[in-house]
């Protein structure tokens, strides 16, 4: 099947050449397997670890859940922060989590004992996004007083502070070698910066400059994956600096909704929505192949597994639930 | 700015009118001049205010008044009467006040007051209260006076309840007697218990009529004050377009009850207070008060008044044209916007604490119908003030209840799927174990070759000198060459140079400590570590004993002790024999059991480690394993299963 034969390039390639009128007749069969409860307030953001066995989701509760990624199961719960959390992410040995939080911090936890090992001080304002370098020596947070900020995970300091935006940052990523950092802002402007001297490579704007929401590197780190607030993604070749890809048919107006790339099975492109569901596009057709209902809130975050084709989403207040689908293919 | 308080009057009462004259000035009196600066006294009905010398009141006479009601007001309504006050508490005041201007009616009524806003803030038929309320605080004292007077009250108890400045005498709360004990005036009290730091009368007895409005208490029970009276203090203020601070959050509070209990509502938290621009009723026309705000007197009850003391144009209000009143408020606003946000800030919290402990107070005024029901399970008694339940047994019993109907279904759910956290970690633990069988049979290993090390040792010391044999060797080296020494950098002749290196590296490392804050005690082990107590670090030294420069000394090698290393052929075949030069001349093997055993130890201390490594894992592993699935996490979370066929979610189960 498709899942077979795209199998070796699953890791790299964004948009695998392999058999595109099989790919693009294929559709995905997510459905809901598991409903995970526990969280008190909105849930804000959901990760599978890259080993793949378990799940942490950060929420407006300011706490930390992690779950088995596999049976949905409560495993523990991280406390520290003193306000809501925005956002969290793995380290590459899934044994690290960093959270960023209204209390203008990151912390940086240890799993296993579920321990705070380090508060990152130095952000004026909430903390929105964070993540780690592959390598995982380095934390990125992008924050509400508009500057993104590289942090050295061993001792805590804050290495570099790049003004990025005039606006709040609302994502930072890191490619997959760990070179480059992408950031984007309600100021409408994506910007690449080179990781090691801090130096912006590139701006991206387009004719309009909605908010730009979330930005994400593809999984072989040659597109970049812009949503913004005017209901769209778009899929950048950055170094022509040219829009590849538009996927529209989701409501995103008002939310830093995420979004990412599947490429367990199909190559899909998954992300919540205002209007309750998931949507999941062809990356190639850009066809919408499925759209999977169940929460009862915005989806604000849709998470992929690395390994299995499992997507965890997560719904803000009115909802608090996690949901865990699966697919065939 | 005006009219933007609580007043209900219309703004035509009381014959002004603007539009008059020319320069838009407000008129007066029953002359219709809009002269203010000589002395007025002020209706407390229609809220006109009169020139003494036309109605012939003099200043003096108005001291006596309590009540005014001009000849209109008096003609049309036969019940309104000028009331006066007593005469005991005029003198008492006049005494007391040391010459200051009194505080009663007088005070108001003296200054150019008749801003007709100011007028109508005060609320139709409150006049007088209101401008007693605002206008009469002492600028000697913080505490109103009828603190300082009780004593006196205490003498007419039965009598006379005595009147001044923030007592009318007549009102429920002044004929109260006793303080209630509850409220937190009271509660603050030394002969409640308290600090003695707000220093005010009990909330119940803060008269109705005179007492500053942050002072009184309002419950539902005793007779409500006019919401007019009620001017919120401090108030947050609602955004002008001069204000540049933008508000975040769209809720906003509004303390409209006067620092009193009724729902104090919840503040976001991340809101920034936006102050509103003071309003022309807060502001401190009366210089005198406007001294109090000065000397930081309100401050102390930790009313965020401002008292900004580096604002001095305020001092005669009266002289300013409105418009520029307005504008020098919005300037003042500007500068100490934050400072009173901090202040309204603490306040508020102070707010939100007062009210919690206020509930309590009032709910024992209510009567038992009105509190809720205990919410323990077949129980009908009402809950205690406060909380929800009756008494600590109710809630146990609500809470057993809880988890005997919600906890057996959260188990059944966990148990329906394998949890595959607890399978790895049951993996885990195989490993750890098997590890750590390895690791005990390393140690073994070790021990033995310790012992077999020291029978060696034993065995050499037994041989015979015989200097002759082997004596040459070391002379066939060649003397020309030099070695320079790694610790001390002086050349050495080669054929001493490891005894050299070696005394020179102990004497060098002697001067340093290796230790740490524990003593070494791990069972089954011979002799590790040096373990000496170093008593101005505190530590032990953490060098094996066998080689450490620092504590221990190569004991004399007497002269006819042999060397007795074994002798190898080709670096690892034994040949069996051993050195037989002296020791002491013996160039080859310096110090050869010291370096072994110390090998050896080595090997060990790394066993052990590696033993402790994986105890600390397996530590780990189970204690993961035993919280989980504990009752509050089956309590507060839950996973619900859609697909009963689907337990895992892995594709493929081998793992």
């Amino acid at each position: 099947m498709a899942a077979k034969e795209s199998g070796d390039a699953r890791a790299e390639s964004a948009l695998s050449s392999a058999n595109p009128s099989q790919q693009a007749s294929e559709k995905p069969n997510y459905a809901l397997k598991f409903t995970l409860v526990g969280h008190t307030e909105a849930v804000s953001s959901v990760k599978f670890s890259p080993n793949g066995e378990w799940l942490a989701s950060s929420s407006a509760d300011k706490v930390i859940i992690i779950w088995g990624a596999y049976d949905g199961k409560y495993e523990k719960t991280l406390y520290g922060h003193s306000l809501e959390i925005s956002d969290v992410a793995w380290s590459s040995d899934s044994s690290r989590l960093v959270s960023a939080s209204d209390d203008k911090t990151l912390k940086i936890w240890d799993v296993r004992s579920g321990k705070c090992l380090k508060t990152l001080k130095g952000h004026s304002n909430y903390v929105f996004c964070c993540n780690f370098n592959p390598p995982s020596n380095l934390i990125i947070s992008g924050s509400f007083d508009e500057t993104v900020k590289i942090w050295e995970v061993k001792t805590g300091k804050c290495l570099k502070t790049l003004s990025a935006h005039s606006d709040p940052v609302s994502a930072v990523h890191f490619n997959c070698s760990g070179s480059l950092i992408v950031s984007g802002s309600y100021d409408g402007v994506c910007r690449i910066w080179d990781a090691a001297s801090g130096q912006c490579l590139k701006t991206l704007v387009d004719d309009d400059n909605p908010p730009v929401s979330f930005v994400k590197f593809s999984p072989n780190g040659k597109y970049i994956l812009i949503a913004t607030l005017d209901n769209t993604l778009k899929l950048w070749d950055y170094s022509r600096g040219r829009c590849l890809k538009t996927y529209t048919g989701h409501k995103n107006e008002k939310y830093c909704i995420f979004a990412n790339f599947s490429v367990t099975g199909g190559k899909w492109i998954v992300s919540g929505s205002e209007d309750n569901l998931i949507y999941i596009w062809n990356l190639q057709t850009k066809e919408i192949v499925q759209k999977l209902q169940g929460h009862t809130d915005v989806v604000i975050s849709a998470a992929c597994h690395p390994t299995e084709n499992i997507i965890a989403s997560a719904a803000l207040g009115n909802d608090k639930t996690i949901k865990l689908w699966r697919s065939n293919y | 700015m005006e009219g933007d308080g609580s007043d209900p009057e219309p703004p035509d009462a009381g014959e002004d009118s603007k539009s008059e004259n020319g320069e838009n000035a407000p008129i007066y009196c029953i002359c219709r001049k809009p002269d203010i600066n000589c002395f007025m006294i002020g209706c407390d009905n229609c809220n006109e205010w009169f020139h003494g010398d036309c109605i012939r009141i003099t200043e003096k006479m108005a001291k006596a008044i309590r009540e005014w009601y001009c000849r209109e007001c008096r003609e049309k309504d036969p019940k309104l009467e000028i009331r006066y006050r007593h005469k005991k508490s005029r003198e008492r005041d006049s005494n007391e006040r040391d010459g200051s201007e009194p505080r009663d009616e007088g005070g108001g009524r003296k200054r150019p007051a008749p801003d007709p806003d100011l007028q109508r803030r005060a609320g139709s038929g409150t006049g007088v209260g209101a401008m007693l309320a605002r206008g009469s605080a002492s600028p000697h004292k913080s505490s109103p006076q009828p603190l300082v007077a009780t004593p006196s009250q205490h003498h007419q108890q039965q009598q006379q309840i005595k009147r001044s400045a923030r007592m009318c005498g007549e009102c429920e709360a002044c004929r109260r007697t006793e303080d209630c004990g509850h409220c937190d005036f009271c509660r603050d009290m030394k002969k409640f218990g308290g600090p003695n730091k707000i220093r005010q009368k009990c909330r119940l007895r803060q008269c109705q009529l005179r007492a500053r409005e942050s002072y009184k208490y309002f419950p539902s029970s005793l007779s409500p004050v006019t919401p007019s009276e009620s001017l919120p203090r401090p108030r947050r203020p609602l955004p002008t377009q001069q204000q540049p601070q933008p508000s975040q959050k769209p809720g906003r509070i509004r303390e409209d009850e006067g620092a009193v209990a009724s729902a104090a509502v919840k503040e976001p938290p991340e809101a920034t207070a936006t102050p509103e621009p003071l309003s022309d009723e807060d502001l401190p026309l009366d210089p005198d008060l406007y001294q109090d705000f000065c000397a930081g007197a309100f401050d102390d009850h930790g009313l965020p008044w401002m008292s900004d003391t580096e604002e001095s144009p305020f001092l005669d209000p009266a002289l300013r044209k409105r418009a520029v009143k307005v504008k020098h408020v919005k300037r003042r606003e500007k500068k100490s916007e934050k400072k009173k946000e901090e202040r309204y800030k603490r306040h508020r919290q102070k707010q939100k604490h007062k009210d919690k402990w206020k509930h309590p107070e009032r709910a024992d005024a209510k009567d038992p119908a009105s509190l809720p029901q205990c919410l323990g399970p077949g129980c009908v008694r009402p809950a205690q003030p406060g909380s929800k339940y009756c008494s600590d047994d109710c809630g146990m019993k609500l809470a057993a209840n809880r988890i005997y109907e919600i906890l057996p279904q959260r188990i059944q759910q966990w148990q329906q799927s394998p949890c595959i956290a607890e399978e790895h970690g049951k993996k885990l633990l195989e490993r750890i174990r098997r590890e750590q069988q390895s690791a005990r049979t390393r140690l073994q290993e070790m021990e033995r070759r310790f012992h077999e090390l020291e029978a060696i040792i034993l065995r050499a010391k037994q041989q015979a000198v015989r200097e002759d044999e082997e004596s040459n060797e070391g002379d066939s080296d060649d003397t020309d060459l030099q070695i320079f020494c790694v610790s001390c950098g002086h050349p050495i002749n080669p054929r001493v140079a490891l005894r050299h290196m070696e005394r020179c590296y102990a004497k060098y490392e002697s001067q340093t400590s290796f230790g740490s804050m524990y003593p070494t005690r791990i069972e089954g082990a011979t002799r590790l570590f040096c373990d000496v107590y170093n008593p101005q670090s505190k530590t032990y030294c953490k060098r094996l004993q066998v080689l450490c420069p620092e504590h221990s000394r190569d004991p004399k090698v007497p002269a006819d002790e042999v060397c007795g290393c074994p002798l190898v052929r080709d670096v690892f075949e034994l040949t069996g024999d051993f050195c037989r030069l002296p020791k002491r001349q013996c160039n080859r093997h310096y110090c050869w059991e010291k370096l072994r055993r110390a090998e050896v130890d080595l090997e060990r201390v790394r066993v052990w480690y590696k033993l402790d490594e994986l105890f600390e894992q397996e530590r780990n592993v189970r204690t993961a394993m035993t919280n989980r699935a504990g009752l509050l996490a089956l309590m507060l979370h839950q996973t619900i299963q859609h697909d009963p066929l689907t337990t895992d979610l892995r594709s493929s189960a081998d793992r």
